[in-house]
């Protein structure tokens, strides 16, 4: 086990008038900021050396830290998490980079069965302090095996935190508490909101980030927008669509709550039914497939809980249960794009 | 007064154009010498835009306008 000390991890508030980075950034400088503090952090995956992560995920890191700490990886994706298993079961704190979290089928074994398991399995007694960084998501016709969210899959197996930042604020505050973590964390940040230059860009994705390190809670929610019609609870990229249409229903009097998750696993209820109480219409938006998923289970903490908080019967923007089209016609008809949310909360606040 | 000029990224086409992707400053804004201001892309290349100089800066150009290598984005005074 590491014996760096931890240093304290009171969060400083984003201002308006700070200095300002894009996601990509701020996730590099929260993971380079703890290689500086803490020798046992190391960084592994495909193409993170010198091409600096495909979606910048690494970008200066091999520069400032050296290939010892900075590790480019053959296309193994089972031998190299496995490698990570064993240095963070040793006392390392791994980063390990699933270049896109679609390939997840061909290292599954090693980090279900064994990244995920062997804290419990050893009584408590092995701790498995590592990180997998994996990119998600679509938007820009790569196609079924490189467009997946996937998160719910994660989310659905014991033993792993799940964490899902939307804003470079996030981004630096949840790489920074997942590496300090001592349970395995999967941390899945989005191609559409790291603010890189060469795909289509949010403003959301560019936005102020303290300099200095800080940590995000793993486990708590944000609600990003404070409204009285309805809640919408989201994750990611759909959080900057969801933010998108609160601005425009604004103006037809529709005033949207918008709950940003953060993080899956664990997974913040109370935020969730604290604002359903509030509004009494629940909309979930949620870039992974339909069916068996995130927008289920918090459906069902609702019901669960008490299905009198609603108003009208909840409603669900997702991607229908087929592969992601490379088409970019068919991909934007099965994403939940801003027209679908805009119709559903239509549907939702008529009911 | 100090220019910020577009990087020249593509030694292959000095002459070509590339996009102002993102600014992280404001129009009128009080930057440091060093701070990052831009990130700039020629192709798929990126690189980012540190100021030259301290000082209040003026922008030229909008984020994902068209520029040609080398010329002026922005000056600080």
């Amino acid at each position: 086990m590491t014996t760096t000390e931890t240093p304290a991890t009171t969060a400083p508030a984003p201002t308006a008038s700070g200095r300002r980075l894009t996601t990509a950034k701020a996730m590099v400088e929260g993971i380079a900021q703890e290689m500086e503090r803490d020798p046992s952090v190391f960084y592994l995956g495909e193409d993170v050396g010198a091409y600096g992560g495909i979606f910048s995920s690494t970008t200066g890191l091999l520069e400032r830290f050296g290939p010892d700490r900075v590790m480019d990886t053959p296309i193994s994706e089972s031998a190299f998490l496995g490698l990570a298993t064993g240095a963070a079961v040793e006392g390392m704190r791994p980063i390990a980079e699933l270049m896109f979290v679609d390939f997840f089928g061909v290292c599954m074994d090693q980090l279900y069965n064994h990244m995920a398991k062997i804290h419990y399995e050893s009584g408590g007694n092995v701790r498995v302090p590592m990180v997998v960084t994996t990119a998600v998501g679509g938007g820009y016709s790569d196609g079924a095996q490189h467009s997946q969210c996937l998160w719910g899959t994660f989310a659905h197996l014991p033993g792993m935190k799940v964490v899902v930042p939307s804003t470079p604020y996030d981004a630096k505050g949840l790489i920074t508490a997942a590496i300090r973590d001592d349970n395995p964390v999967v941390y899945m940040f989005h191609k559409g909101v790291m603010g890189l230059p060469w795909m289509a860009k949010n403003p959301r994705a560019t936005g102020p980030v303290p300099e200095e390190p800080y940590e995000v809670p793993i486990g708590k929610a944000a609600v990003v927008r404070e409204g009285r019609d309805a809640t919408v609870v989201t994750v990611s990229l759909s959080v900057h669509h969801a933010l998108d249409v609160a601005d425009e229903l604004a103006a037809d009097g529709i005033d949207l709550e918008v709950v940003d998750l953060r993080s899956l696993k664990p997974l913040d209820r109370e935020t969730v039914l604290v604002s359903v109480a509030k509004t009494g219409r629940l909309l979930v938006v949620d870039e992974d497939y339909l069916s068996y998923g995130l927008s289920g289970e918090i459906a069902a903490t609702v019901a669960e809980t008490d299905p009198g908080l609603l108003r009208s019967p909840v409603r669900r923007v997702a991607v229908p249960d087929v592969p992601i089209p490379y088409a970019h016609p068919l991909e934007y008809a099965v994403l939940p794009t801003r027209d679908r949310i805009r119709e559903a909360v239509h549907q939702l606040v008529r009911a | 007064m100090t220019e910020v000029l577009f990087p020249q990224l593509s030694d292959e086409d000095p002459n070509g154009e590339g996009v102002l992707a993102t600014w992280f400053v404001e129009d009128g804004a009080t930057v440091a010498g060093g701070e990052l201001i831009a990130e700039v892309m020629v192709g798929k290349v990126t690189s980012e835009v540190h100021a030259p100089a301290g000082g209040a800066i003026h922008l030229a150009v909008h984020e994902d306008d068209v520029v040609r290598q080398r010329t002026v984005i922005a000056t600080i005074s």
